[in-house]
């Protein structure tokens, strides 16, 4: 690389490990892949939708946990094939596993992985045969999480874990596995996973929420795998530029979290479209009333994308896809304006790196109305 | 031992002898007092007292960390207020400090970790902390140990160069100062070079980028990991290293826990930390070419002995 080119960019903006728009990472795990790794799984290209349009009321928000738990059952014999949800559950949980519920409460307390969505899985865990001191719902920011305030719906035992009880705090994330990258020049160039994702768990159910990202497009499956298990990562983004096109597959990609996350199950019964992860401002929440499932999350967040580039047209704002200079700004109050340009190619990416498929004409959704 | 406790930085305080027990109730039990006020503090039961005049000594900042959210930057990292470079520019010379309250422990640390002489002056609020502290540091066994230096940086004087030195303090990026390039260190820098154009220290950023990128960082003889605000120094002899762990916001927030890589294999520690007693490091581990272990919190000051 010639020296003064990398100077040139880093007086522009100072990226240390690579002058190419690409970052490089340098991948550190002990961990080796499961014979068939959860991503993607036993359903690569497959996702059900389940809708229900009394699952949650539009003015209230309040969730129908009976609708809920039928919403459950469907989508995971729809996905499976079985007949009863008892062995739906048995194909990705055995008694003995220690099951992560990856959460997401970024946009909480307003936008959160809804509480019984969550204390339905958990049931259903335990239903399986998995003790509730076996199950953990998680989160890496510890006061988004307590927030939301799980355990008035969980079931006794289970539990409750932020990774970071402080922000940034290293103490609660291994050490020895991580990826190391510098996107902008900064110091501190790890991404560490959560010590609970690699020293404790054996499984992970992953729940992320309907959102539109300032950054990444949308925040879905993947991103909730990725930014949501590991360490130092709002780092990716400075100014307008975001590296989430390449970081979050690869974070999401990491052994043992690739092997691990056996099933997603993406909550939207509410979303955001604009603005997100963060929920602000009202105007931009909407009800899709809908529970996705599935092994394979590029499929599935090739179908949120879907979901969210329509119902921005409906609003009349630019796609996610945009790139325009001429739409970044501070103020993302307006629909056509936000912080990054955002990238939701990091869907596609994904599934470069054998995370799923992204070819709309392979993947299936099965939809179920309730 | 002496020499040791010879480096100790020391309270100038310009009060009466009739205010010796704040002194007292603080834990003070060695000032520098203006000449003036010597004959009668000398005569103070349990507080030692030697003449010092401050305007003598070089003037430095108070220790801290702004937090510059309204400044737009390349990365928005905080504003570290550290005097590394002007202890590494001046060696032998005499420091003098104004600070309040906490910070009066964290420039008696700052000037002990690079074996600095300096006058402390601080208000009522820092007298106990500063006490504490520097009951730390006279805990802290064995002689000094020479600095560690990856890099050689030839200093013109200008306040240009002062400023790169002290982005390099500040991004842990080790110098020491050279008359001419010397081929033991990993990278030699020289401003107004080719490689170091004087154009490019306008952003003295610019030019710890460009020192880091000729370094890289895999050679790097310290890395701090999970802190922006933590600055390393980095000494060693035969088999022996000790790191010095300054946390820059500790006046106001407690560091939850850094990771720390230190080139070359040391099986053996131990570990003194100020206001944190039973803490004991965690994770440590010896690779091929580092030594690794998490510091699981720094309130202001750390020493690691490291050893074969």
């Amino acid at each position: 690389m010639d020296r003064r080119f990398f100077l040139q960019v880093a007086a522009a903006a100072p990226l240390l490990a690579s002058p190419a728009d690409e970052p490089t990472y340098r991948v550190v795990t002990a961990y080796k892949p499961a014979a068939q790794p959860g991503m993607p799984g036993p359903y690569p290209g497959q996702v059900v939708r389940v809708h229900s349009e009394n699952s949650i009321d539009a003015g209230s928000a309040k969730v129908n946990r009976e609708l809920v738990k039928q919403m459950l059952a469907s989508g995971m014999k729809a996905l499976t094939g079985d007949a009863r949800s008892e062995d739906a559950w048995a194909r990705f949980i055995s008694p003995k596993d220690v099951v992560g519920i990856k959460v997401n409460c970024s946009g909480a307390p307003q936008i959160r992985s809804s509480p019984e969505v969550v204390a339905g899985i958990a049931e259903n865990l335990i239903a399986a045969g998995v003790p509730a001191k076996q199950i953990w719902v998680y989160e890496r920011f510890e006061n988004q999480l307590q927030s939301v305030g799980y355990g008035k719906y969980l079931p006794a035992g289970v539990n409750i874990f932020g990774v970071e009880t402080s922000r940034s705090s290293v103490l609660n994330y291994d050490p020895k596995t991580y990826v190391e990258t510098s996107f902008f020049g900064e110091d501190d160039t790890r991404s560490n996973v959560a010590r609970l994702v690699s020293e404790t768990l054996t499984k992970i159910v992953n729940v992320p929420n309907l959102k539109e990202h300032q950054a990444s497009g949308v925040t879905g499956c993947l991103k909730n795998i990725a930014y949501g298990n590991f360490s130092n990562v709002a780092r990716s983004h400075n100014a307008e530029k975001t590296h989430t096109r390449t970081f979050i597959g690869t974070l999401a990609a990491v052994e043992p979290v690739r092997s691990r996350v056996v099933l997603n199950i993406m909550d939207g019964l509410y979303g955001v479209w604009h603005a997100g992860p963060f929920s602000e401002s009202a105007k931009f929440r909407f009800f899709p009333k809908q529970l996705m499932f599935g092994t394979d999350p590029v499929a599935m967040d090739h179908k949120l994308i879907d979901i969210i580039e329509e119902k921005r047209k409906a609003e009349g704002a630019i796609s996610i896809f945009d790139r325009s200079m001429s739409h970044v700004g501070k103020d993302n109050s307006n629909p056509n304006t936000n912080h990054y340009i955002r990238e939701p190619g990091h869907v596609e990416y994904a599934s470069t790196l054998g995370l799923g498929v992204f070819d709309a004409s392979r993947i299936k959704l099965k939809v179920i109305e309730l | 031992m002496f020499l040791l406790l010879a480096a100790l930085p020391a309270l100038f305080w310009d009060g009466a002898a009739d205010t010796a027990p704040v002194l007292r109730d603080a834990g003070i039990k060695q000032i520098l007092v203006p000449a003036a006020r010597l004959a009668s503090w000398k005569s103070v039961d349990g507080i030692t007292a030697e003449a010092a005049d401050p305007q003598s000594a070089v003037k430095v900042l108070a220790p801290t960390v702004n937090y510059r959210m309204n400044v737009a930057a390349a990365t928005s990292s905080p504003w570290i207020v550290a005097n590394g470079w002007r202890f590494i520019r001046r060696p032998g010379g005499r420091f003098y400090y104004d600070v309040t309250g906490k910070q009066a422990a964290l420039a008696a640390a700052e000037a002990f970790s690079y074996a600095a002489n300096a006058i402390i002056r601080s208000d009522a609020a820092g007298l106990k902390p500063l006490a504490a502290m520097l009951d730390f540091l006279r805990t802290i066994a064995g002689e000094p140990l020479p600095p560690v230096a990856d890099i050689g940086y030839i200093d013109d004087g200008s306040p240009a160069s002062g400023e790169v030195m002290n982005l390099l303090v500040r991004d842990n990026l080790l110098f020491q100062l050279v008359a001419t390039p010397d081929r033991r260190l990993k990278v030699n820098v020289k401003l107004g070079t080719k490689e170091y154009p004087l154009e490019d220290a306008r952003n003295p950023g610019t030019i710890a980028h460009a020192v880091r990128y000729n370094l890289r960082d895999e050679k790097r003889s310290v890395r701090i990991y999970g802190s922006q605000v933590v600055v390393a120094r980095l000494t060693a002899s035969a088999g022996r290293a000790r790191l010095h762990l300054l946390n820059y916001a500790g006046a106001s927030r407690t560091v939850d826990g850094i990771r720390v890589r230190v080139l070359g294999q040391y099986p053996k520690h131990q570990l003194w930390l100020a206001d944190g007693a039973g803490v004991e490091l965690l994770d440590y581990s010896v690779e091929d070419d580092a030594t690794e272990f998490t510091l699981p919190e720094l309130k202001t000051y750390a020493v690691v002995e490291l050893s074969r």
